[in-house]
């Protein structure tokens, strides 16, 4: 770990980190003031109005009963899936693939650190920047529901949902890192980190969508976000964070041996 | 000091360097010369442990450049062709960030620095010219006052009055015993400020020349523009190395017998007088007698 390549990262990337929290934080404020525990029927009458494989595209097709049934619908569903890719992906390319694209690398590798250590400094910072965004969302969410239902809202069973959320998302930003630590260019680290992504949202959103193509759900990480089964607290909450952490660790281990290995034309 | 033993680089689409072996000796200005596209940049590359050689290797005092990277970083100031800064950061931010990462403490030499080039540190690096660029580059190289500088076309940007300050620094850096190798394809620029030159073309290395002996062969070209006619004439016969361009210009190649040069224009009435810029290529043929292979 170096601290001046962390902290120079951290003033590189927060306005990033800052915009993309507020956006998640603007939906989980719009999501918890949209319950309603009279009209919880109300809701449903509403998504039935809608042809089918529109709604569960979006995954608002669940029983929501309760305030923490509900943001597992609407928020982790769709929104907490896709928004913070914003982050993500301009991130992991930023933090390795940009600078050996416009040759600031020449600049890391000219200094008496390895490129283990540079590397494994960058990997450090993703990883902890990421959590520190879920924390704060999870931490807002929780804030908006103890402020506006107080008492509504079912700690376990959200904490476990994030849980299982940020594993997901672990694997997404070794996808990303590895992406950026192999291509040359920009284009191919974000083309990679933002596609693969891409490609299991549309897979989830497809498999939802129609019968035919719900074989598409294991091909997508994001369907491992159960939120029934999660609920379950059946053990499957903590056995497929741990698998996907472990991948997750694998994969950034990966992309800094790559990196190490590789020749670098700054 | 630096050894390249068989170093060869090949690029997809065949171009590269091919068996490069020369060594850069302690305390001297070592000038890697050549034309755009010959291979400079990717021997530094591989002096920097950037990329992996496809056979051979370079060697800092004896530790391998590729496998020993970070601790021959710690004596090396770089400076890398193409500039490519964080651009996030202002000037003296960037000057800062390097300066840790090096783990230098003392900043006294940076800010000399910044005095002699006189760059305005202050403003973001996004809105320098491209000079300033040059000066930040070679300040960020020079600043940790390493024992070795890898100098990738240091003068690039710069305008005549900074080259000079950047002669004078390297001659000073010379003076305390620093090893330094700087890659150009000016040919003077070499001149200049070097002891010894390393030639490559098209991946090879042509020559390792004293600079002296560069000097001793190295001829001028002037244009002369005569009044008249007649002149003309007369310079042709005058027993001068010449070469009719038209009525009144003649080309005149110069070796040593600039005396005579002299003397023989000062009996005609001259219209213009001009050095003719040499290409590195013709120096090339004038010295070894061949071409090369269809660069510029």
């Amino acid at each position: 770990m170096n601290k001046t390549l962390f902290f120079a990262s951290l003033k590189a990337n927060w306005k990033l980190l800052l915009g993309t929290f507020l956006v998640l934080a603007m939906y989980q404020s719009v999501i918890i003031g949209m319950y309603d525990p009279e009209s919880v029927e109300a809701m449903k009458a509403m998504i039935e109005a809608f042809p089918e494989g529109m709604m569960s595209a979006f995954g608002y097709d669940l029983p929501a009963n309760d305030l923490t049934g509900h943001m597992g619908t609407y928020l982790y569903g769709f929104l907490m899936l896709v928004f913070p890719l914003m982050y993500v992906v301009p991130a992991g390319n930023n933090l390795m693939a940009k600078h050996v694209d416009r040759g600031s690398m020449a600049y890391l590798l000219g200094t008496p650190n390895t490129r283990i250590r540079i590397a494994r400094t960058q990997a450090v910072f993703f990883v902890s920047s990421t959590l520190l965004l879920f924390f704060s969302v999870v931490l807002f969410g929780m804030l908006m529901s103890e402020s506006l239902f107080p008492g509504e809202l079912i700690y376990g069973d959200y904490l476990l949902l994030n849980l299982v959320t940020v594993a997901v998302y672990m694997v997404l930003c070794g996808i990303a890192f590895l992406a950026s630590c192999t291509f040359n260019e920009s284009r191919g680290s974000i083309m990679a980190g933002l596609g693969i992504p891409g490609a299991f949202l549309i897979f989830k959103m497809m498999s939802a969508a129609s019968d035919q193509l719900e074989g598409l759900k294991y091909a997508t990480l994001f369907s491992l976000i159960d939120v029934p089964r999660i609920f379950e607290h059946s053990g499957y909450a903590l056995l497929t964070s741990g698998i996907l952490i472990a991948v997750s660790v694998l994969l950034f281990v990966l992309a800094i041996r790559i990196f190490n290995k590789r020749g670098l034309n700054i | 000091m630096i050894d390249v033993q068989q170093l060869t680089h090949v690029y997809p689409g065949g171009k590269g360097i091919f068996d490069l072996d020369f060594t850069v000796r302690e305390g001297e200005v070592f000038g890697y010369l050549g034309p755009n596209g010959a291979g400079k940049t990717t021997t530094i590359r591989n002096i920097m442990g950037f990329v992996n050689a496809r056979k051979g290797r370079v060697t800092i005092r004896g530790l391998d450049c590729r496998r020993d990277t970070a601790a021959v970083q710690k004596f090396i100031g770089y400076l890398p062709g193409e500039i490519a800064f964080f651009d996030n950061m202002k000037g003296l931010e960037f000057l800062k960030f390097v300066g840790d990462m090096h783990g230098m403490a003392n900043t006294r030499l940076r800010d000399s620095l910044i005095d002699r080039f006189e760059l305005d540190a202050s403003g973001s690096i996004r809105k320098m010219s491209k000079g300033m660029k040059q000066k930040l580059g070679i300040i960020a190289a020079f600043m940790h006052d390493p024992e070795v500088y890898i100098l990738d076309e240091p003068t690039g940007g710069l305008d005549p009055f900074m080259q000079n300050v950047f002669m004078d620094l390297i001659r000073q850096e010379k003076a305390r015993g620093k090893t330094i190798m700087l890659s150009s394809h000016i040919f003077d620029e070499v001149q200049r400020s070097c002891d010894r030159a390393g030639i490559i073309r098209d991946g090879r290395l042509a020559a390792i020349e004293d600079v002296k002996s560069l000097n001793a062969m190295k001829s001028r070209e002037f244009i002369v523009t005569l009044a008249t006619k007649k002149d003309t004439q007369n310079l042709l016969a005058s027993g001068l190395e010449t070469q009719k361009l038209d009525e009144k210009k003649v080309l005149v190649r110069v070796a040593r017998n600039f005396d005579d040069f002299i003397r023989t224009l000062s009996a005609y009435n001259l219209a213009n007088l001009d050095i003719r810029q040499r290409s590195l290529e013709d120096i090339f043929m004038n010295y070894y007698g061949k071409k090369g292979n269809g660069h510029e």
